[in-house]
């Protein structure tokens, strides 16, 4: 009882189901668990198991219950852990059964011609009849969404097949993988906890990149020192002290100006990392440049393609990333990055003022 | 109505276990799935009572089959069976299994099914244990 009621409390809201994969999927679980498992109190239909939701299950058992309506079939569906009712609609296939003995005449008249596409049809259609059909101690596979139906759990089948199961492989293979399907998938918890998704240590920098990107583009900020920046980021320290503590633990406790220091430090080196800043002049005045916005650094790129494009050395197949680099760092400037240079590229050949004519290889036409 | 469920036995365990268990799975109606290589050994149709018989650990086991509501079925004497129904402490025969289902499974992969069985229970008693783990501290506030 204090199990269902703590799921109950734990229960995930809806819109963050779909993060799960299970949700979309045949959950291969056990009768005794699908039996159990609680009902969501938001939306009907679906289920949870270990605060997974599930829409739709996946049984294989033997039939120990059949009874038989106009439209549909009952089976009971027993898999050695639990009982549970399964709906089968009839198709149209199983309801129209006249059909074969008043087309007999045809049917032989295909067989002497070979292979004819409507006799393999009517077989194809035979045997499918024959594997809807299920007598008790037969073995059935069902999927479907599950329902609660007058206080009774069943399954609604979406597919239902007879398993042809002579020597038991079948379900000895069911048998072996559904405890590890458990172990893997169902039985580990699922974090869905918006404040907590994905790595811990990357969300608040990763947020934080985002946002000095989104400044610099609005912006179009040229250069910046971090002192001009660092302001944006106070929004990240002050609001979410629970999420960052847990992977600050080792610097015992900084102050909240120490943190935003150390998070401004950080995503300073991953922007240069990925060449979206860098900079010019190393000196004790922390400037950095804009990589996309530095106008200077683009036209000496520019024209270090162009006047060594003339060179008989690289006339033929351009001039080469690295050279190009090094080039950069004695003409320009020493602090220039090769993700830096990447990008200065790029944009170059987006505006069709350099092309490049093989793998990192470019010139001017 | 539907039947409860059949819980995989080995067969071994239907004749020790009944003596001290019978009455009890007779009273609460428990049903019980046997299994491991039965080999149908000998069937008398004019009292629906079939036999079927496993050895294990150098010892041969004999369960005794009531086969009314599975007839009319094919014997096959040697053939390997799978039986499920619901056990009963008969007078004279000891433990008996009045089938539901029984299935000629010859040809079955034993030692396979046998391992099979023990993964199924194996993950019920870790997952017991994890959840009498969880449910202590629980109680305990």
């Amino acid at each position: 009882m204090q199990a269902a009621t703590m799921e109950q409390v734990e229960e995930p809201p809806s819109l963050l189901w779909g993060l799960d994969p299970i949700f979309s999927a045949f959950a291969r679980l056990y009768v005794r668990d699908i039996l159990q498992m609680t009902e969501s109190t938001q939306v009907p239909g679906i289920y949870f198991y270990n605060s997974h939701p599930i829409s739709k299950v996946d049984v294989l058992g033997t039939v120990v219950y059949k009874r038989e309506r106009e439209d549909f079939f009952c089976y009971g569906v027993d898999d050695g852990t639990g009982v549970i009712n399964c709906l089968c609609w009839k198709s149209d296939l199983l309801k129209g059964q006249e059909d074969p003995g008043k087309s007999k005449g045809q049917t032989s008249d295909g067989a002497l011609r070979g292979f004819n596409p409507v006799t393999e049809l009517k077989k194809l259609r035979q045997s499918q009849q024959n594997r809807c059909h299920v007598e008790i101690g037969e073995l059935l596979r069902v999927r479907g969404p599950v329902k609660t139906a007058r206080q009774q759990r069943e399954i609604k089948a979406s597919t239902y097949y007879k398993v042809n199961d002579p020597v038991m492989a079948v379900q000895i293979a069911w048998m072996m993988e559904v405890p590890q399907l458990y172990r893997v998938c169902y039985d580990k918890p699922l974090q869905l906890h918006p404040t907590a998704t994905g790595d811990p240590a990357i969300s608040p920098l990763s947020k934080a990149t985002n946002i000095i990107k989104n400044f610099c583009q609005q912006k179009s900020v040229t250069r910046f020192r971090p002192y001009d920046v660092q302001d944006l980021l106070q929004p990240l320290i002050s609001t979410g002290p629970q999420t960052t503590s847990a992977d600050m633990e080792p610097v015992a406790g900084p102050s909240a100006s120490q943190q935003l220091r150390q998070l401004v430090k950080k995503v300073l080196v991953m922007l240069q990392d990925e060449g979206l800043i860098y900079r010019k002049v190393k000196s004790q005045d922390e400037v950095y440049h804009v990589t996309a916005q530095d106008k200077d650094l683009l036209i000496a790129v520019k024209d270090i393609i162009k006047e060594d494009s003339k060179r008989e050395k690289y006339a033929e197949k351009g001039c080469h990333i690295l050279h190009i680099l090094s080039a950069v760092r004695q003409r320009y400037s020493l602090n220039v990055s090769k993700a830096a240079l990447e990008l200065v590229l790029k944009s170059l050949e987006c505006n069709s003022d350099i092309v490049s004519t093989s793998d990192n290889h470019y010139t001017v036409f | 109505m539907l039947p409860a469920a059949a819980v995989f036995h080995f067969p071994w365990e239907v004749n020790c276990g009944a003596v001290q268990e019978g009455e009890s799975v007779r009273t609460f109606g428990r049903w019980v799935f046997v299994t491991k290589g039965h080999r149908l050994v000998s069937y008398q149709p004019e009292e629906s009572r079939a036999t079927l018989s496993a050895q294990h650990a150098s010892k041969e086991h004999n369960v005794v089959i009531h086969t009314l509501f599975v007839e009319p079925f094919n014997p096959i004497i040697g053939a390997q069976y799978l039986v499920l129904g619901e056990t009963e402490n008969a007078e004279g025969v000891g433990v008996m299994v009045h089938a539901r289902v029984l299935n000629c499974v010859d040809g079955v992969n034993i030692a396979l099914l046998q391992k099979a069985i023990n993964e199924q229970r194996s993950f019920f008693r870790e997952r017991e244990c994890k959840q009498g783990d969880a449910a202590q501290p629980a109680d305990a506030t």
